[in-house]
């Protein structure tokens, strides 16, 4: 009985990996790729996938954008996007703990969705995202925005 | 030549014009002034206030629930509405004064896109000559706290604007504090582009501070300003929820309208952020949300705080909460989710659609819910020009009065939106709606 058990456990851990390893994807691993696949997830409702690649992106790119934040005074200016886009692991490190954090507020783990807009507020601060309608908007103002609607919400 | 006679003639006749208020003249003298915190606050005969403001606040009754809730001030976009009647035959202006709400009374300058030609001589004469009777003739009315010099003039989308605009607005800032040295002039702008500032401050150098018309923006307007150099005092005159050019869309481009328990949280965050919390807020003299009433702009609600119905929606409650720190004694529903299928979807013709709403009232109030489809708005506006309401389908709704319905979808290809109105019964709303494609 044991014996039988410890195989049904080991066969459900099995398929788990094995789907869970199918139904992600990170591609050629880039810091872009995976934000996007990441938007794309938080687009459609996926909210467990939306965090596993963003989480991949901050494990993989968070020191390159560190250094590029601790080596900035300021935001680079929004209106120079091939400046403003040299800082690729900073824009996509800061977009993707924003992402996390919408998908954990989805999930209503709010209070972890606070502890990450508090990391990207404080550690990459000066990241910013473009928007297709032609301009940068910056994930740290947005995550303000968000812890303080998050409280409003609770009221 | 004949450019000069009509200067002469408009100049004569602004002399003549009636001062309908001299009579009661009496002392009155508004000024931008720095507290003892360093926040630029409006001194308004020696009373010191943050603005806590809207624009709109026009139709009867709303001045009276605007000033009971909190707010302060209002602005106009034109000198027309100053004597708009609101409630029992009473104007605007004097309604606004009898219950202590100040007025930025909105002097209207021409806008590019809709013909005005800054080079030509004639246009700009006939605006000058309109300024001055216009301030001639209200000057001495003490409901008007600051002169709202144009709005949007430069054009919502240009990046810096034409040079010559700006030095209108200069020309027309010292044609105004030469005529009523006793209040402040404030320009009105769309966003805070860099080159739109930067020009702001190489050519109006009498303007006295600079209202910002931002919406997803709205909350960093501070921070921007004061990089790009500006060290004046700015309101922000046009707030409330990201913009319908500023949302994601669906796939065939109809932008996702929040519900109006979202739109209230976004009121509250921008209002905290931009004049208590971020960079830049002891620059702002406060704010002016967007709209105090109805609108149709790209859909019935976007803009709005009030339905047409004169319901009030959860975007007032924020309001009042962010400035008193206080729900009013009424809250709004608060919609917690709407659930459809075909949300952002396209759909055959004649196809039955059902959706619904999970919706709480604070006050536990019975609700009472009404389902529509209309037709997208085709409408290309800009900068806030009137648009026509689309066409309703009332009869498509099978199911209505509850939180789930069944509606039809139209026999017609083409853009629509189910609207969603729950109101509390006591003078309370909300509204959600959902864009979906016909094929």
């Amino acid at each position: 009985m044991k014996k039988n058990t410890m195989k049904l456990i080991f066969g459900l851990a099995l398929t788990l990996l094995v789907n869970s390893a199918m139904a992600q994807n990170f591609g050629d691993h880039s810091s872009s790729t995976l934000t996007t696949k990441a938007w794309e997830e938080l687009g459609k409702g996926n909210h467990d996938m939306a965090i596993t690649y963003a989480d991949k992106c901050i494990e993989l790119y968070m020191a390159d954008a560190q250094r590029m934040q601790t080596a900035m005074k300021d935001f680079a200016p929004s209106d120079d996007q091939e400046k403003t886009s040299s800082y690729w692991a900073l824009n996509d490190v800061g977009t993707s703990l924003f992402i996390k954090g919408q998908a954990l507020i989805k999930k209503d783990k709010k209070k972890e969705a606070v502890a990450v807009f508090k990391t990207l507020t404080e550690k990459v601060k000066f990241a910013q995202c473009w928007d297709d309608n032609g301009w940068f908007w910056k994930p740290a103002e947005a995550a303000k925005k968000m812890i303080i609607e998050m409280d409003f919400d609770n009221e | 030549m004949k450019s000069s006679y009509l200067t002469i003639f408009l100049i004569i006749i602004s002399f003549f014009s009636v001062d309908l208020f001299s009579q009661e003249e009496t002392k009155h003298q508004v000024s931008f002034v720095k507290n003892e915190s360093g926040f630029w606050r409006v001194d308004v005969n020696g009373k010191v206030i943050q603005i806590q403001g809207a624009g709109g606040v026009i139709s009867p009754g709303m001045l009276e629930e605007f000033a009971q809730v909190g707010g302060n001030f209002t602005r106009t976009w034109g000198i027309g509405t100053l004597e708009q009647k609101v409630t029992d035959g009473v104007r605007y202006i004097d309604k606004a004064h009898e219950l202590g709400v100040n007025v930025m009374a909105g002097l209207w300058i021409g806008h590019e896109r809709h013909g005005f030609n800054y080079a030509n001589q004639e246009h700009l004469d006939k605006q000058r000559a309109q300024v001055i009777a216009d301030v001639r003739k209200w000057k001495s009315h003490p409901g008007i706290a600051v002169w709202g010099l144009g709005n949007e003039m430069e054009g919502p989308q240009s990046k810096k604007g034409n040079p010559a605009v700006w030095k209108e607005l200069e020309y027309l800032a010292k044609l105004i504090k030469k005529e009523d040295p006793n209040r402040p002039v404030m320009t009105v702008i769309a966003g805070t582009a860099t080159g739109k500032i930067k020009s702001l401050i190489k050519y109006c150098p009498s303007i006295d501070a600079v209202g910002i018309n931002s919406y997803g923006a709205a909350a960093g307007a501070g921070e921007t300003l004061t990089k790009l150099g500006w060290v004046k005092p700015f309101a922000i005159t046009e707030f409330g929820v990201k913009g319908f050019w500023e949302v994601p869309k669906t796939s065939w481009g109809a932008p996702i309208e929040p519900n109006s328990s979202e739109k209230a949280k976004s009121y509250y965050s921008t209002q905290k952020l931009v004049a208590q919390l971020n960079t830049g807020k002891k620059l702002c003299l406060g704010t002016f949300a967007f709209v105090w009433g109805s609108k149709q702009e790209k859909t019935s609600t976007w803009f709005g705080m009030y339905l047409n119905t004169k319901e009030k929606l959860p975007q007032v409650d924020a309001l009042v909460k962010a400035w008193t720190g206080k729900w009013p004694d009424n809250r709004a529903p608060k919609i917690k989710s709407v659930k459809a299928s075909f949300f952002g979807k396209k759909v055959s013709k004649n196809t039955e659609l059902s959706a619904s709403v999970d919706v709480v009232d604070p006050e536990g109030d019975q609700l009472h819910y009404e389902w529509i489809i209309c037709d997208e708005s085709k409408a290309q506006s800009v900068g806030g020009d009137h648009e026509y309401a689309p066409r309703s389908y009332p009869e498509l709704t099978v199911i209505n009065s509850t939180s789930t319905c069944s509606v039809v979808a139209p026999s017609k290809a083409g853009q629509y939106r189910l609207f969603l109105t729950i109101r509390d019964g006591k003078g309370s709303a909300a509204t959600a709606n959902i864009p979906f494609l016909v094929n």
